[in-house]
């Protein structure tokens, strides 16, 4: 066998390639695999969250902001525990973000709140002195996109498995409903509004109250469940 | 030839030469032993189309240098590897543990200066982005600090109880338990708070309101009666400590917890730094 090896160059040289890739395929791969699991009690966005992802991507707050803490203390001492790969785990795409103009977001639901946001993306510099982040004022105005959102979920739903209308943490209940465009829109309009009255802001609620989310709301809920 | 008065060049050019002279010495060997040299030692007895190989012994250094290789492989397979890896969380762990005993031997004691320095430095960076700079709350948006207590805080509490901010047993779990809804109404209820508000100045009907209703737990100056009820008069240690720690549902909105985010003596650094924001402190 090696001498007929040894008088085709071609297939010494796949063989030459599997010994050697072999060790990186039992090195790195069990480990990857491990590692990209949802870490536990990871839940993927509801329609609401999902939708306010989408403003996030659509906005490029990912060009200023990234969303990961890496495991040094003066990260760490700032933002919070420092990020693990199974959080991403229902990230499609990751928004890890290369640049940090911003500071981190990558749990900045635990520090801030709905009415904080809401007044702070009217008029950022008059909540942070010297912040150099433009207003988003359209927001407040802008309906957000709940179908392309629903899209989305279905599809990650159908092609990835990922478990919506499943009970994650086994106690019984459904963890993160989607079901029909329906009652997924209606799931939704009860978040935006709880999310609304927490911004304080009337014009926010009234719109909620029409059956119109704003994208602001989509985006806190959003931002509110990165923890 | 002035450059040559410089050491580094001198040495440069010192070097220069050796390495020249080395080369030439060396490359002469050679050809010297090309011209003249005759081969030695004892053939094998195979040869390969004619053309046969001495037999000759590993040199020592390289044999010497293959064992330790073996017995570098496998310390590192069964020792160096398994146990002293590298890991970046490992380094970070190490990090975070030197960072904090350092920490702690530094500020065992800390004097009045250095709490509000650290206060100070901890409250601009975990405090102000809501509470503001100046800690007066961005008109309106959080608790304003430099005041422990404003009147539509204050008339709030009274009309709807402590219960109402949140947790059912009362916001901040005092000995003596939750303030019931209504203890006062109308302008009495307006005159407390008045009071409360303006720092237990002024207003004498708010005054002796407060002694007969609101001391038996406050205690008569306002103060808690050491840590049974809210301090009313200043923000003490207590106070700060366990709002960092659990958040606050406030009538103004929601404070999120700081849990394991500040260390005590951090905590005690806010604390004493918000006091100093106190007017006329």
């Amino acid at each position: 066998m090696f001498s007929w090896l040894e008088r085709n160059p071609f297939f010494f040289a796949v063989g030459v390639f599997i010994v050697i890739a072999f060790a990186g395929l039992i090195e790195i791969v069990p480990d990857f695999a491990q590692q990209s699991r949802p870490v536990a009690g990871a839940k993927p966005y509801t329609l609401l969250q999902l939708a306010g992802r989408q403003v996030y991507i659509k906005e490029s707050c990912n060009a200023c902001h990234s969303q990961l803490i890496r495991p040094f203390k003066s990260e760490t001492d700032r933002y919070g525990m420092y990020s693990l790969n199974g959080e991403y785990a229902y990230d499609r795409p990751f928004l890890w973000g290369s640049k940090r103009t911003g500071p981190d977001l990558h749990r900045v639901g635990n520090y801030r709140t709905s009415d904080w946001h809401a007044n702070h993306f009217w008029d950022p510099p008059a909540i942070v002195p010297g912040s150099i982040m433009p207003a988003y004022r359209h927001l407040y105005k802008n309906v957000t996109d709940l179908e392309t959102a629903y899209a989305e979920a279905l599809t990650v739903k159908k092609v990835f498995n990922v478990p919506y209308d499943k009970d994650i943490d086994g106690d019984g209940k459904v963890d993160v409903p989607l079901g029909t465009f329906e009652q997924a829109k209606k799931q939704a309009l009860q978040d935006a509004l709880k999310v609304a009255e927490e911004t304080k802001r009337k014009d926010l609620v009234d719109m909620v109250k029409q059956g119109k989310i704003p994208e602001v709301v989509a985006l806190i809920a959003y931002l509110n469940r990165l923890k | 030839m002035n450059w040559l008065s410089d050491n580094v060049n001198r040495l440069a050019l010192l070097g220069a030469a050796a390495i020249l002279i080395i080369v030439i010495g060396v490359a002469a060997k050679y050809f010297k032993q090309i011209k003249e040299g005759k081969s030695e030692g004892v053939l094998k007895e195979e040869t390969w189309d004619g053309i046969g190989e001495y037999k000759n012994n590993s040199p020592i250094g390289w044999s010497l240098a293959f064992m330790g290789t073996i017995i570098w492989g496998a310390w590192y397979w069964l020792v160096g590897y398994p146990l002293n890896a590298y890991s970046q969380i490992g380094e970070y762990n190490e990090e975070v543990a030197a960072y904090n005993a350092k920490f702690e031997s530094k500020w065992a004691n800390p004097s009045k200066e250095d709490l509000l320095g650290m206060g100070e430095g901890v409250f601009l960076v975990q405090c102000s982005p809501c509470h503001g700079i100046d800690a007066t709350g961005i008109e309106g948006k959080a608790q304003d600090l430099t005041h422990r207590l404003l009147k539509n805080e204050v008339l709030s509490v009274i009309q709807k109880g402590s219960g109402a901010l949140g947790n059912p047993n009362g916001q901040f779990g005092y000995p003596l338990g939750m303030m019931p809804p209504g203890l006062l109404s109308g302008a009495d209820a307006e005159a407390v708070a008045e009071y409360v508000a303006n720092g237990f100045k002024g207003n004498d009907k708010g005054a002796q309101l407060f002694q007969s209703t609101c001391a038996s737990c406050h205690g008569p100056d306002g103060r808690g009666q050491n840590g049974m009820a809210p301090n009313l008069r200043e923000y003490d240690d207590a106070i700060i400590k366990h709002v960092l720690e659990h958040g606050k549902h406030g009538i103004i909105g929601h404070m999120p917890s700081f849990k394991g985010r500040l260390t005590p003596v951090q905590e005690k650094a806010v604390a004493t730094y918000i006091r100093s924001l106190k007017e006329g402190a």
